[in-house]
């Protein structure tokens, strides 16, 4: 009730200087969009900090401990100290370009944000009903950032990094989309919040029905984001810096929000589509004792904990895995996860297929309206999340079945072999 | 027929690759590293986090480190323990003591004596290099190399340490945070 009150008081005074459609179209949209846009500001920024943190601690370091208890306050203190300082465009840039390129980057992280369900009711901008296909759509606009950074810098480690991160985002981009067609099959709607209501009306989180749609969403979105092991557009040791070597201060600090803003977005389309979203056992009983407002705040940080888990994922892996070879990241993208999305699109076909032909075996119930979930029984449930485990052998045989004939990874085998073959006989070769 | 000859993998390798054992052995390292940070009581015990928080928490020198110089004095008297017998000067190999005596007229048992006392003690530690010999010669334990490191200064003259700055040490500032 005490959490319920401030809303309504706030919207009858609202109602008192506006209209009842500007409030409900112009004021709370704005007020929305403001808070979330808070909210995934500090995200990010404590993103930053995370990861510090985490890389230190894999590292037996401490990280950051001087700016406020435990350092807490550093992403702050990083933030003045990128906007003090000098914001250089080199002398043979394309100025405009050059100055427009972060904000592009900025923007299509951001703006992805809108359709994203922190949790129900006030606590999504925009429920859209192709929200997926928007977030698919702006998220690839990020690339064209990176082009026009890696192009009007007029400097060859610049290009060169843009051409390698536009050439990795394409390719990726066919897998990651191809890959969450599994889910939508079992989902039957594009918005988010929708996929959100489907498996909270199952019961279910649909990375049990589809365990290989969603290890191929997280690698191609860790590709998709530039991350480490799939970092070879900022590649430190080649590249300098990549398509962001000629930028500084908050231009450049821009283009780092963009990159962990890419991140969460990641993260929380993987958390909406195959975690259950803001969905959480029990929780609902919050609801149905009247305490609206705070059934939402304890969705929206379910959600957060969700997001935060595969974001830690993706730490933990940036520091577990060294950078792939140029050639070993094209074939991941083409060889190995595109195909086995075609795969997973088959199999997760083949699934519903299955459990429409069973229909009233065991009282399995299949689709009642098209507009909602499957609404499987638990055998229902059983045989389909039998066919997503089984589904991740059979796209792991078939894959080795497909690239049988694939270089091994490990060149210095490979050097070795060769010498081998070429050695006269009698002589033992040495490696 | 095959160019390269590729060693044909056993079923334990497949079955490695099939399932990333390797992978998930890697994962498992770094995250027993990261729970071990976590978890650590004890932050320079060597089992979680190596870093030692330096200006605010002093470290852990070798016992057999040598550092700055020291004058001990009587802790009753207050009265210095060097008797200017110059064998710490003599056995430094690198001459960067100088001891300075004075003689002072003193009686011992209702006659007149002259006793040779202390004046001024230099040591240069820019030319040190803490072998503690001087420590080994002193036959009063007065000269004595303390485990103190924190020996930079602005100038050149600042590694001249006299008599004052010896026997009472010098002043470090000293970070808390």
């Amino acid at each position: 009730m005490l959490l319920l009150a401030p809303v309504d008081v706030l919207n009858e005074l609202l109602l008192k200087f506006f209209s009842a459609e500007t409030v409900n179209y112009f004021v709370w949209p704005l007020i929305q969009i403001g808070l979330v846009v808070t909210l995934v500001a500090l995200w990010v920024a404590y993103a930053t900090y995370l990861e510090r943190k985490i890389s230190a601690f894999i590292q037996a370091r401490l990280g950051p401990m001087r700016v406020g208890p435990w350092g807490l306050l550093q992403p702050i203190a990083d933030g003045l100290k990128l906007l003090t300082k000098e914001d250089f465009i080199p002398e043979k840039a394309d100025r405009w370009i050059f100055f427009f390129a972060p904000y592009i980057a900025v923007a299509s992280a951001f703006i992805v944000f809108s359709v994203i369900p922190f949790g129900p009711d006030w606590a999504v901008i925009a429920d859209v009903n192709i929200g997926l296909l928007l977030v698919l759509a702006v998220s690839s606009v990020g690339v064209l950032a990176l082009i026009l950074a890696g192009w009007s810098s007029n400097s060859k480690y610049a290009l060169l990094g843009g051409l390698r991160s536009s050439a990795q985002m394409v390719s990726y981009e066919v897998a990651m989309g191809l890959s969450l067609i599994g889910a939508l099959m079992f989902g039957r709607t594009l918005s988010l919040s929708g996929m959100v209501a489907a498996q909270g009306s199952d019961s279910i989180w649909y990375v049990l029905y589809q365990p290989a749609g969603f290890l191929m969403f997280l690698i191609s979105g860790i590709a998709e984001n530039n991350r480490a092991p799939f970092d070879l557009p900022e590649a430190e040791s080649e590249l300098v810096a990549g398509f962001h070597t000629e930028y500084s201060g908050m231009r450049w600090s821009l283009f780092f929000m963009a990159e962990y803003a890419a991140m969460v977005v990641v993260t929380a389309v993987a958390t909406t589509v195959y975690l259950g979203g803001w969905y959480f056992p029990f929780v609902h009983r919050l609801e149905e004792s009247g305490y609206h407002n705070l059934y939402v705040l304890v969705s929206v940080l379910v959600f957060l904990i969700k997001a935060s888990i595969i974001l830690y994922v993706y730490f933990w892996l940036r520091w577990t895995l060294p950078r792939f070879r140029y050639d070993q990241l094209m074939d991941i993208g083409w060889k190995w996860l595109i195909p086995s999305a075609l795969i997973n699109i088959v199999l997760s076909a083949f699934a519903v297929f299955l459990v429409q032909a069973l229909n009233g075996w065991r009282g399995i119930q299949t689709i009642e309206a098209l507009d909602r979930g499957l609404n499987l029984t638990a055998t229902g449930k059983g045989v389909t999340i039998a066919f997503g485990i089984a589904g991740l052998f059979i796209t792991g045989a078939l894959l080795a079945r497909i690239n049988w004939r694939s270089r091994d990874f490990n060149l210095k085998t490979q050097r070795r072999n060769i010498r081998l073959v070429n050695v006269p006989k009698g002589k033992p070769a040495r490696a | 027929m095959a160019l390269v000859k590729t060693p044909k993998p056993t079923l334990a390798q497949k079955l490695k690759r099939f399932f990333f054992i390797d992978l998930i052995k890697g994962m498992g390292l770094t995250l027993k590293y990261n729970l071990g940070a976590i978890t650590d009581k004890d932050a320079v015990a060597g089992k979680g986090i190596y870093t030692e928080q330096y200006p605010k928490v002093r470290p852990d020198v070798a016992p057999r480190f040598h550092g700055a110089p020291r004058l001990n004095m009587d802790p009753e008297t207050h009265d210095t323990l060097c008797i200017a017998c110059n064998l710490c000067a003599i056995a430094c190999p690198e001459d960067c003591i100088d001891v300075i005596a004075m003689d002072v007229e003193i009686v011992v048992a209702g006659k007149p004596r002259r006793k040779k006392v202390l004046d001024e003690f230099i040591f240069d530690t820019s030319r040190c290099m803490f072998c503690a010999l001087c420590q080994e010669a002193c036959p009063t334990s007065c000269l004595e190399l303390t485990q103190d490191f924190e020996l930079a200064t602005y100038s050149r003259a600042g590694f001249v340490w006299n008599r004052e700055m010896l026997e009472q040490g010098r002043e470090t500032v000293k970070y808390t945070s």
